[in-house]
């Protein structure tokens, strides 16, 4: 029973945290078909500036979360602003290569400029301590996790339900001339969607940061990978398949964990990622995707 | 309230409108007509900001707005519904009515358009939630036009409102279209379905080929011999 | 047309101008792969063994890169796990055809008796294709049927499990260890063969009717499909013909490195073969070597300041991460302004008969 729960609260925290990432991941693709390889160096950002800020002196854990979320954040729209603007209305392989050379830089600029190996940060190791409730022991960061994570969700659909900008990504997102033509800039739609992207992308950096310790260069890119996925599972470019494709993942992972015996441990990425595609093979357009036919018609 | 002078917009080496000067002025309905590949489109694109002309001046309301950014023009006071509706299908119809209202600061103003429309558009006020791909075609022309209203416009454009619809949707559009007209709004109607629009229209520009072939009263364009040379005539 | 160069052309570009597309196609591949042969038959006669191996590893990415552009090319999806194939090529010839002496201390525990089995170096290497043949149909069948993106990222889900293989399977794949002792059966003449037979099927393939109908799929998937293409089958068809060709660059790399380990078919050799491929231009097989000659002369410089030169008396310090940033430039700088790349749409032949023929005239 103790088990159980600990793998269930395993799972959705697992789950949260890809959701986060798959979500920053398809506002981005929902509204400019762009697949943004160069996400997780967002959360490498956001990790290594906390690593530069407690290296400067920086000691409180609460500013340090507020530095990550908004790192990553701006980082988001510079990537936007400096690589990802010639390439806007350029076909989606040649946005996705570009997003890929962005994370090959970042990545290697990391390694360059600080080191190619872990860096230690501990200024977030309070956040992850054991909670006792009796006689149950639980992880804070899980269940910090998962609120946390709850509650962004929650924001973000207010927002996108309820604030005109929001409403405006959500109909950039089917026809973007016509959002122009009610007098939203493009820039600032994008710009927006970005930055909620990279804030996503800050709040997940925070809990990895938290749970491991430290930092490398690799470390937003392997996470990213799991998150595309999550999205194609999901339903690729809604907001919703991302965040369900991602508590899937999350589950599906946990799961291979505990029926997995011991030997086998290493095989739990693949088998994960093959579980994947073989949904895929049964529904192609992913658990929330709607199946589009050429001679559809917008709906 | 609205001149056009003199306007030339070229894709590449196609000349698509030449040398086109038209008036709009306030309260007027005035009716841009003119068979596929006139240059009507160009036109509306020049107009919206959507394509820059090679040259010309566009001005409205005093102020020159020729080299105003698309998104600009609708504060300057220039509305367009755009050809073929472009709702936006996977917002209800009060997120589309909300959008249309995306340039103004009177939370409370909005609000009660929105009122207005529900109340002149029951079907409208029917389908509030709902997404708005699921409207019928007429439905999503007079939630296209009522969300174009909520930005109160100066001058309203509309790129052929009776485009896909049938034939009694579109005389029904036309009736508001009219109303519209009687409560003041300045229109400039771009329609290949001349008879419609013909019936509120104040003034009337035949554009073929992109030059303008006809300028004056609908009366003397009623017959239908006469319509049909300017479309034909080379 | 034909009359007017006939009677104006001087006798090189009538004599270019052959009777069939397939013949058509045949010479231009010939023609594509002149600089490679110009370049590695120069190599084998009057450099030093160094840069023979050098340019033993740039032949590989060179046929790894052309795979890659018969599939991204001709259906323009980005394929970001082509280096599994190389890796499953690679692996399979060293599971086969390594020394029974070596096999024990690498692998004793190999299942399906591979520990006692050797082969020679040509079955092992058939053997080793036809294995990257099936996974590269079943991997095929599901990403076809997905639309750009989700193929995309089911290519890299494809590499992560292959790399995950590798590193786990250790009884079979000996795990993060190398693994050496293949017999180093292959050197350069055998590479060039095999990079100029490379090239001309990926010629032979872009220009043919698949081929065509490939492209015009993915222009206009809607047309393309009123006009009863099965762009479906055809993007399985390029999909194995590319998996085949990195399967044999991988075959043709452990037949002349003789060690080799899940890291080098990895992220690695990806980033370099796409920088290569975008950098000469994905749409031809020229770019594909264009994109080859250019970026493994600039790697290698690029390699030699990031690992600490001496200029003079002043030592520059360890670049680490110095190459990998001027890849991603590269890509980025190439997407925003010349994404057809270096050499854009006309193949190496195509441009000189074009030049012939203006100056003829």
């Amino acid at each position: 029973m103790d088990y159980a729960l600990q793998q269930l609260l395993n799972a959705l925290a697992f789950g949260a945290e890809y959701s986060l990432v798959a979500l920053g991941l398809a506002v981005v693709f929902s509204i400019m078909g762009l697949v943004n390889f160069a996400h997780g160096e967002i959360i490498g950002v956001s990790a290594y500036s906390v690593f530069l800020a407690a290296a400067l002196g920086l000691t409180s854990p609460f500013v340090a979360v507020l530095l990550a979320v908004a790192a990553a954040a701006l980082a988001a729209v510079a990537f936007e602003r400096v690589a990802f603007r010639p390439v806007r209305y350029a076909p989606t392989t040649t946005g996705l290569l570009t997003a890929f050379g962005v994370s090959i830089v970042v990545q290697n600029l990391f390694m360059l400029l600080i080191s190619p190996k872990p860096q230690s940060v501990s200024i977030l190791n309070g956040l992850n301590q054991m909670w006792f409730f009796g006689p149950f022991a639980v992880s804070s960061l899980q269940v910090m996790e998962l609120i946390v994570s709850g509650l962004t969700i929650l924001a973000l659909v207010l927002f996108l339900n309820r604030s005109t900008l929001g409403l405006a990504i959500r109909a950039a997102s089917r026809d973007f001339a016509t959002v122009r033509l009610m007098g939203i800039r493009a820039n600032r739609v994008i710009a927006t969607a970005f930055a909620i992207s990279g804030a996503l992308a800050g709040i997940a950096a925070v809990f990895i940061i938290a749970r491991r310790g430290s930092v490398s260069p690799d470390l937003g890119f392997g996470l990213v990978l799991k998150a595309f996925v999550a999205c194609v599972i999901g339903g690729f470019g809604s907001l919703a398949g991302a965040a369900a494709g991602g508590m899937l993942l999350g589950f599906i992972e946990v799961g291979l964990l505990v029926a997995l015996p011991q030997e086998y441990g290493g095989f739990k990425d693949a088998l994960t990622y093959v579980i994947i595609v073989a949904l895929l093979v049964y529904r192609p357009e992913g658990l929330l995707g709607q199946r589009v036919e050429l001679g559809d018609k917008e709906i | 309230m609205l001149t056009v002078d003199n306007l030339v917009v070229r894709y590449g080496a196609v000349s698509a409108v030449r040398d086109l000067s038209m008036k709009v002025g306030r309260g007027e309905l005035v009716a841009l007509l003119g068979p596929n590949g006139a240059g009507k489109s160009s036109t509306i694109n020049a107009l919206t900001g959507l394509v820059t002309p090679a040259s010309g001046r566009i001005v409205l309301d005093g102020q020159d707005i020729s080299r105003v950014r698309t998104e600009d023009r609708i504060r300057a006071g220039l509305t367009s519904t755009p050809e073929g509706r472009h709702i936006f299908a996977n917002l209800t119809v009060g997120e589309n009515l909300r959008l249309g209202a995306a340039t103004r600061r009177d939370p409370k103003g909005v609000r009660g358009d929105i009122e207005r429309f529900l109340a002149l558009f029951p079907v409208l006020s029917e389908r509030y939630g709902q997404a708005a791909g699921t409207l019928s075609g007429g439905e999503q022309q007079m939630l296209a036009i009522a969300r174009s209203l909520m930005s109160r416009p100066k001058l309203l454009l509309l790129d052929e409102p009776s485009l896909g619809l049938a034939p009694k949707i579109v005389v029904q559009i036309f009736d508001f279209i009219g109303e519209l007209k009687r409560e003041g709004l300045t229109l400039l109607v771009v329609e290949q379905n001349a008879k419609q629009a013909l019936r509120f229209a104040d003034r009337v520009y035949v554009v073929s080929a992109g030059t303008l072939r006809y300028e004056g009263p609908p009366a003397e364009l009623a017959d239908e011999h006469g319509l049909f040379n300017l479309y034909i005539g080379g | 047309m034909s009359q007017a160069v006939e009677n104006t052309a001087p006798a090189v570009a009538a004599a270019v101008r052959p009777s069939s597309a397939l013949t058509r196609s045949l010479i231009g591949g010939l023609v594509t792969s002149l600089p490679v042969l110009a370049i590695g038959l120069a190599i084998l006669n009057f450099a030093p063994t160094y840069y023979t191996y050098l340019a033993l590893g740039a032949f590989v990415n060179l046929i790894v890169v052309v795979g890659l552009q018969v599939f991204m090319g001709n259906s323009n999806i980005a394929n970001l796990g082509h280096s599994a194939f190389v890796g499953l090529g690679a692996y399979g010839v060293a599971i086969l055809s390594t020394p029974l002496a070596m096999k024990k201390l690498s692998i004793p525990n190999a299942p399906f008796g591979f520990a006692t089995l050797q082969l020679d170096p040509v079955s092992s290497a058939l053997i080793a294709l036809i294995v990257v043949g099936i996974i590269a149909a079943v991997s095929g069948k599901v990403i076809s049927r997905l639309s750009g993106v989700a193929a995309t990222i089911v290519s890299l889900a494809l590499l992560i499990i292959v790399h995950s293989v590798f590193l786990n399977w250790t009884d079979l794949f000996k795990g993060n260890q190398a693994f050496f002792g293949i017999p180093k059966v292959v050197g350069l003449p055998w590479m060039l063969v095999f990079s100029v037979v490379v090239i001309v099927l990926a010629r032979l393939f872009k220009d043919s009717r698949w081929g065509l109908q490939l492209r015009a799929s993915a222009q206009s998937p809607q047309a393309a499909a009123a006009l009863g293409i099965d762009a479906k089958k055809l993007r399985l068809m390029s999909w194995v013909l590319s998996a085949l060709i990195c399967g044999l660059a991988g075959v043709l790399y452990a037949y002349f490195a003789g060690t080799i380990s899940p890291k080098l078919f990895y992220f690695q050799m990806i980033f370099n073969t796409l920088a290569m491929l975008i950098l000469g231009g994905m749409a031809t097989v020229t770019g594909a070597v264009t994109g080859v000659i250019m970026l493994s002369i600039g790697l290698e410089f690029i390699r030699s300041i990031e690992s600490g030169v001496t200029i003079g008396s002043i030592q520059l310090p360890q670049l680490l991460g110095l190459s990998g940033v001027a890849l991603g430039v590269v890509i980025v700088l190439c997407m925003a302004f010349r994404p057809s790349g270096i050499s854009g749409r006309y193949e190496l032949d195509e441009l000189l008969s074009r030049f012939l023929r203006r100056n003829a005239k």
